[in-house]
């Protein structure tokens, strides 16, 4: 009788099993996938009486402008709003069932929805798809317990931070508040600062552009600026005009219309639904 | 639940043709405390009595007028435990067809829905009807409603109508006094006067509650201040 062995999986963690096949079909030339760029930038920060967040406005497909004027802030609450970064199609779904399951929430304790409260709903979420939900949010509001600003990953990790910026412009954006936060900002210096930051990644980040949309939530009040700033307006006509240097001689007029102009009169009674 | 001794419908057909247990379902709504409400030309109301079964019990944590949506309410008679989980899942329905359909539910439809899960109690396994009538008020594009549901899922569409121990004498009230084109305030004295009616002892704002929603399609709780209000105004 022969006793066959049997595998015992390893108990808890990860199981490495798979990485030296996978190394040998990269070597056989399997391409592995590739990561999703986030071409983004959004940004939050908090200043003196509640949090700012700006995003941009530019949805891409590779290469492609898909949207020039997308809305990337998000609703989910009254007092409390998330900008999205990654597949536009995950961020909306994800803040739209959240935004859902905070009302029935507020329905049922009969109080104001808290930021702590979203955030965990979203990373619940996001841990559990390990990451192929591809949705990076930065998600700020007001509630009872003060002014939060949080990051979120896809893998579901998150961070609480006083000023934060993702997507592929972050960077460009992370640069402008490194040099220019200091705790205490007033409204006006803070959707300057907010706008710097979209402008840095909307000039620098090919995966961003367009408008600046600002969101300002304070206790008891938000206003969302949607298109506060549009750096990259479109043109469509010269303004100097057209003219034709040549002169083309007429030498016969003649107008055909192309479809008889019909009169409608409404006669009898219209027809029942 | 396939294996238990009770797994059948504890809601079989008597020789009657009648179901005993909702039968039993209704006398428990008529024991509850008097509810009704009113629709008016321009909005709905509705009040309940709000008897506390000892003078301990901190009256402010007693609310048995719920928001189903912001424009939605709901009062009952008969068992508070039942209401709570009905107006639990009747909450979670309305916001499930809002995150479908972007929209606002409709009252028809969350009544419909709410009747629905009422009515599946009287036909499943080991479970039993609701011992609550709900009356639910909302205002929306087809304007003020008012509907009342029964425990054996049925519903019905009112003008004016009352619920529990003093039924009779509370619907003989309101037929009398209902009028077409009443306004939301007289349909509020009127809903006062009735539940005057067959009221034992004092009414004031401790032992009443009200709900309306008008044409701003929000529905509201009033507070005790507001009752006290309307009580001076019909003496």
């Amino acid at each position: 009788m022969t006793q066959s062995s049997v595998d015992v999986p390893a108990k808890g963690g990860f199981s490495f099993d798979l990485c030296k096949r996978n190394n040998m079909l990269i070597e056989k030339g399997l391409k592995a996938p590739s990561f999703l760029k986030t071409g983004t930038t959004i940004v939050g920060l908090i200043f003196k009486d509640g949090v700012i967040l700006g995003a941009d406005t530019r949805a891409t497909e590779g290469p492609i402008v898909a949207d020039k004027n997308c809305e990337k802030i998000h609703y989910m609450a009254p007092n409390i709003y998330c900008c999205g970064a990654g597949t536009a199609a995950d961020t909306e779904a994800v803040t739209d069932m959240v935004s859902s399951q905070l009302r029935l929430h507020r329905y049922q304790t009969g109080r104001d929805s808290r930021v702590i409260t979203a955030l965990t709903l979203l990373k619940k979420h996001l841990f559990s798809y390990q990451g192929h939900v591809s949705a990076a949010l930065v998600l700020g509001g007001v509630d009872i317990t003060g002014p939060h600003l949080h990051t979120i990953y896809p893998h579901g990790s998150t961070d609480t931070l006083p000023f934060a910026t993702m997507g592929s412009g972050s960077l460009a954006a992370m640069s402008v508040f490194e040099a220019k936060y200091k705790e205490g900002l007033t409204r006006d210096e803070g959707i300057k600062l907010v706008a710097e930051a979209i402008c840095s990644g909307i000039f620098n980040d090919l995966g961003s552009g367009s408008n600046v949309d600002i969101c300002v939530i304070t206790k008891g009040n938000k206003e969302y600026l949607r298109n506060y700033m549009e750096p990259n307006p479109r043109t469509y006509v010269s303004s100097k005009g057209y003219s034709f240097t040549k002169k083309t001689e007429i030498l016969r007029t003649k107008i055909t219309p192309l479809m008889e102009r019909v009169e409608i009169t409404e006669v009898g009674e219209a027809m029942e639904e | 639940m396939g294996d238990s001794q009770y797994s059948f419908s504890l809601t079989t057909f008597s020789p009657s043709g009648k179901l005993v247990q909702i039968e039993h379902a209704l006398t428990a709504v008529g024991s509850g405390q008097t509810s009704l409400g009113i629709k008016a030309s321009n909005g709905v109301v509705i009040a309940t009595e709000k008897k506390l079964p000892s003078i301990l019990v901190d009256e402010a944590s007693v609310q048995k007028i719920q928001h189903l949506t912001p424009n939605i309410g709901v009062v009952y008679s008969g068992m508070g435990p039942d209401f709570r989980v009905l107006v639990r899942k009747s909450r979670k329905q309305a916001e499930q067809y809002n995150r479908l359909y972007k929209e606002p539910i409709p009252v028809t439809q969350l009544v419909r829905e709410t009747a629905t899960v009422m009515q599946e109690f009287t036909q499943s396994g080991g479970v039993r009807p609701f011992g609550v009538s709900l009356l639910v008020a909302g205002y929306d594009d087809k304007g003020p409603q008012l509907y009342q549901v029964d425990p054996s899922g049925s519903y019905f569409s009112w003008k004016a109508s009352a619920m529990g121990k003093n039924v009779s004498n509370a619907k003989t009230f309101l037929e009398k006094r209902y009028t077409e084109d009443m306004e939301l305030d007289d349909a509020i004295h009127t809903a006062i006067l009735t539940l005057k009616e067959g009221f034992e002892g004092e009414i004031s704002s401790k032992n009443i509650e009200i709900g309306k929603i008008g044409a701003d399609k929000v529905f509201r709780v009033l507070t005790p201040a507001e009752i006290d209000d309307y009580l001076a105004e019909v003496e």
